[in-house]
């Protein structure tokens, strides 16, 4: 039912906006509220997608009033925004910015909170809806839900919606994620959690269904017909940085491998969903993540790694067991390469290599589909030598992108073919100025969109998919690497096993 | 990657197609993935402005830039200066500027056709006062998505109704894109009102009160007019009004309720509705690039605007109209060509 004559579905140059809400983030000091979340806010109220009345509601340990918070959140948001600085835009958000300051276990903290959003719902006309955001330590979490729960906060009625959006991780197994999911999913209703995993707000990652679903000329050779393997690594060159004490307990496999890697490959490996709704790109996901299966030897096909002291973009990194708060002899991955198996129709046999990585050479986020070499080849051996397999590689970051890669003739009187890359490249600028990752989910989140966040199940699938490893993990040393090197030799050593290698990205 | 920038003087087509290919083929890493073709047709005077505005929609919209500058088309002597340049001051793309001396300009379309990007869509600007039918321009006639601005003359209320008259789908004006900004607060508020209510909004009338000889105000009362199929008027308004001629836009609502959006002169607009406090959203006054970025988005005829076209000035079966031109032969100095 379209209940505003001004709303007409071909009018595609009007913004999605939503109702008039409050948001609520708890953790406003941290670090992602900082660097993240309140750049986002300033962006998406200066592009105009905010609502009419809007509220920002910090809440943190600190004894500021509203100006004092007010003040941070603008160099905050000033700091990252990446639309340009306009005061009168922050100057109008300012005016529904406000500050609760108490601790998570204070039960008056959290009476004040309630008691603050409810003179919002009139004095700022947000109309009592309000999504809540968990910047906060998971640890934090089940008091900081619990409290929600105490204080009615979290009931959605008919007349008022009520959200929370809960980032990774999302627990650090499959009972604790069981757990945590039915903890969020009894204070909330599971409609109205929001999970956050920033590589879905991705332009280049929703574009991956674009490229498969929309064209006719991918998806007929988009299986295990013609497909001999597929490949996803994510890159990083940093370091654990400060995060020591955080990632001493989570390694490369559930700090990234977990959620991230394992989302892109079900959104490569998915069939096409029903319609473009969330439930139906979800179900598609769900059904990938449940046919994940992990080879009956891990140990010739799991393999970790931790980074020694090395060289990295002409500079001097320290080993991963010398970084500040990391223990001299401690065991945690910060690389990780697995084969999986996906048993479907469409996939059996091919195998899916997924590596994560710190103090990788460089950046990089890809996912690679390797094909089958050609059955016969007209040609002498020696005219192929340098005829590789034919490659579609979805560039997640950087250089967001495609690139075809396949054997052309070198050009000359005799006939010699190799590889060639064709590139389709998004314009540098393109991607600056298309919305950052967090600002598409948090209006997402604000519109009540659930299509790119997923749902509890898919996060279980996930850590059904990780506790094997971690099992068969657990005690073992890592494979030492060379920060600046592609990872350890093990890592090679298992594809060159199945006579593959890595692409190197 | 280095600018590449090479200027053709007195040159014809062939060789301008020819140094593009050589640029692509030496430039190294182009940018690739064209998503259309921009063919500008400007004013000497306008040129740098166009330029500009071009460079930044093409941030956003991967395309080739195809500049057209007629001058002196009573020169004698046909002739053609183009400058080929890729990933410079025209946008991360190839772009060509070319300027046309006497008769050539008549006939554009023969140095601009060979220069399309293969079988990629087409989008003509007009940034110098169109052709009153634009069908007398051949680039009107190749390409799929024309763009005018009727603000740009002396009279553009009259400049709409020749719009109107000559209207064929796949027309949009940047008049229109103008009052995006305000559709889109009036929207938004019209929505908090039926979220409140949680049942439908019906609008009753209305006035945009502004600058009644501006174009995007009497689009945005078409608009306006057409949505709730009343008439919508635009009056002078009691202070001098933005940009865009719009200052005030009162919609009356039933349940006896009314809203109303005002500028703030601020890059804002406050908002006025019942049981909710004032409110303030942005309402900023985009730059040329960023209204013809929000042109290139989309390439289907734009009906909405079309209903607005035909409410703001009383033409009448727009959207039926055949969205093919045919050329028409128009000389200006007549008799002289054989
Ligand atoms: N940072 C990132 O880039 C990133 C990326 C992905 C996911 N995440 C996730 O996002 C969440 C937040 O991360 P972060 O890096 O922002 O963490 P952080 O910098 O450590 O910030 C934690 C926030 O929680 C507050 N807090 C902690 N204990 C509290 C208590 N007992 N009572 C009241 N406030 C308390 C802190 O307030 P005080 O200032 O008063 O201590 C601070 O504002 C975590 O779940 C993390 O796993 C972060």
């Amino acid at each position: 039912m379209i209940r505003n004559p001004l709303r007409d579905p071909r009018d595609r140059r009007l913004p999605r906006v939503p109702e008039p809400c409050a948001l609520v983030v708890f953790g406003i000091t941290g670090d992602l509220a900082r660097k993240k979340l309140l750049p986002a806010v300033y962006d998406l109220a200066n592009r105009g997608l905010l609502p009419t009345n809007f509220a920002l509601l910090g809440f943190a340990r600190r004894e500021w009033d509203d100006a004092a918070f007010a003040e941070l959140a603008r160099d905050a948001a000033r700091k990252a925004a990446r639309t340009p600085w306009r005061e009168e835009v922050w100057e109008r958000l300012a005016g529904g910015v406000h500050f609760v300051h108490g601790s998570f276990d204070d039960d008056n903290a959290f009476d004040a909170l309630a008691e603050r959003l409810h003179e919002l719902e009139g004095s700022s006309g947000i109309g009592g809806n309000a999504a809540f955001y968990l910047s906060i330590p998971p640890g934090q979490f089940p008091v900081v839900l619990k409290q929600m729960q105490r204080t009615g906060m979290a009931d959605s009625t008919p007349e008022r919606w009520r959200r929370v959006v809960v980032e990774k991780p999302f627990g650090t197994d499959l009972p604790s994620s069981r757990e945590l999911n039915a903890l969020v999913d009894s204070v909330f209703t599971p409609e109205d959690v929001f999970r956050i995993d920033h590589y879905l707000g991705k332009e280049t990652v929703q574009n991956l269904l674009a490229l498969r679903f929309a064209n006719t000329l991918f998806e007929p050779v988009w299986n295990g017909h013609h497909v001999d393997s597929v490949q996803i690594t994510m890159a990083e060159d940093v370091g654990i940085g400060t995060r020591a004490a955080f990632y001493e307990r989570t390694g490369a496999a559930r700090d990234v491998l977990q959620n991230h890697l394992l989302q892109l490959l079900a959104l490569t490996a998915m069939e096409e969903p029903v319609n473009f709704s969330a439930e139906e790109i979800r179900t598609e996901k769900l059904k990938v993540l449940r046919a994940i299966s992990l080879p009956a030897d891990l140990s010739a096909s799991a393999v970790r790694g931790q980074y020694e002291q090395g060289w990295l973009a002409g500079q001097r990194v320290p080993g991963y067991r010398q970084e500040e708060g990391v223990a001299p002899d401690s065991r945690t991955e910060t690389f990780a390469a697995v084969r999986f198996g996906v048993e479907t129709r469409r996939w059996a046999g091919v195998p899916f290599y997924l590596r994560a990585g710190k103090r990788l050479p460089r950046r990089v986020t890809e996912i690679a589909l390797v094909f089958e070499r050609a059955p016969h080849l007209p040609f002498s051996d020696t005219d192929t030598e340098e005829l590789g397999n034919n490659q579609l590689v979805i560039r997640v970051q950087p250089d967001e992108g495609v690139t075809l890669k396949f054997g052309s003739k070198v050009p000359g009187s005799v006939m010699e073919v190799r590889d060639v890359s064709m590139d389709f490249l998004y314009g540098e600028q393109f991607t600056e100025s298309s919305p950052e990752a967090y600002e598409r989910l948090l209006l997402d989140v604000l519109l009540g969109d659930a299509t790119l966040f997923p749902r509890n199940s898919e996060v279980e699938a996930s850590w059904a998919v990780i506790d094997p490893l971690e099992a068969f993990w657990a005690g073992s040393t890592p494979h030492p690497y060379r920060a600046g090197e592609w990872g350890p030799r093990a890592a090679d050593e298992m594809l060159a096993a199945e006579g593959r290698r890595w692409r190197r990205p | 990657m280095a600018a590449a920038v090479t200027t053709l003087w007195d040159t014809n087509g062939t060789a301008v197609v020819k140094e593009l290919a050589a640029q692509r083929r030496t430039g190294g890493a182009v940018l690739s993935g064209v998503a259309l073709t921009l063919v500008v047709v400007a004013d000497e005077s306008r040129v740098e402005e166009a330029e500009e505005a071009a460079a930044h929609a093409a941030e956003m919209h991967p395309c080739r830039l195809l500049v057209v500058v007629r001058r002196q088309l009573d020169s004698p002597a046909p002739r053609l200066d183009a400058e080929v340049t890729i990933g410079g001051r025209l946008g991360p793309g190839e772009a060509v500027v070319m300027r046309m001396y006497g008769r050539l300009g008549l006939h554009a379309e023969s140095v601009v056709l060979p220069l399309l990007a293969a079988d990629a869509p087409v989008v003509a600007w007009w940034h110098a006062p169109p052709p009153e039918r634009l069908a007398t321009d051949a680039l009107a006639v190749i390409a799929d998505r024309r763009i005018t601005d009727s603000s740009m003359g002396p009279d553009p209320v009259a400049a709409l109704r020749t719009r109107a008259a000559d209207y064929a789908p796949g027309d949009t004006d940047l008049a229109w894109t103008r009052s995006t900004p305000w559709r889109a607060a009036l929207t938004s508020t019209v929505d908090s009102v039926a979220g409140r209510r949680g049942e439908a909004v019906r609008l009753l009338g209305g006035v945009v009160e502004g600058d009644p000889r501006r174009a995007s105000a009497r689009l945005l009362a078409g608009w306006l007019s057409a949505r709730c199929d009343c008439a919508v008027d635009v009056v002078d308004s009691d202070r001098a009004a933005g940009p865009g001629g719009v200052d005030t836009v009162v919609l009356r609502l039933d349940r006896d309720e009314e809203v109303r959006v005002r500028a703030d002169r601020r890059a804002g607009a406050l908002i006025t509705q019942p049981h909710r406090p004032d409110a303030t959203v942005a309402l900023p006054d985009r730059p040329l690039g960023d209204l013809l970025g929000e042109e290139l988005r989309r390439l289907d005829p734009d009906e909405p605007y079309s209903e607005a076209l035909a409410a703001a000035t009383g033409v009448t079966g727009l959207a039926g109209r055949p969205a093919v031109r045919e050329h028409e032969w128009f000389d200006p100095f007549q008799r002289e060509d054989a």
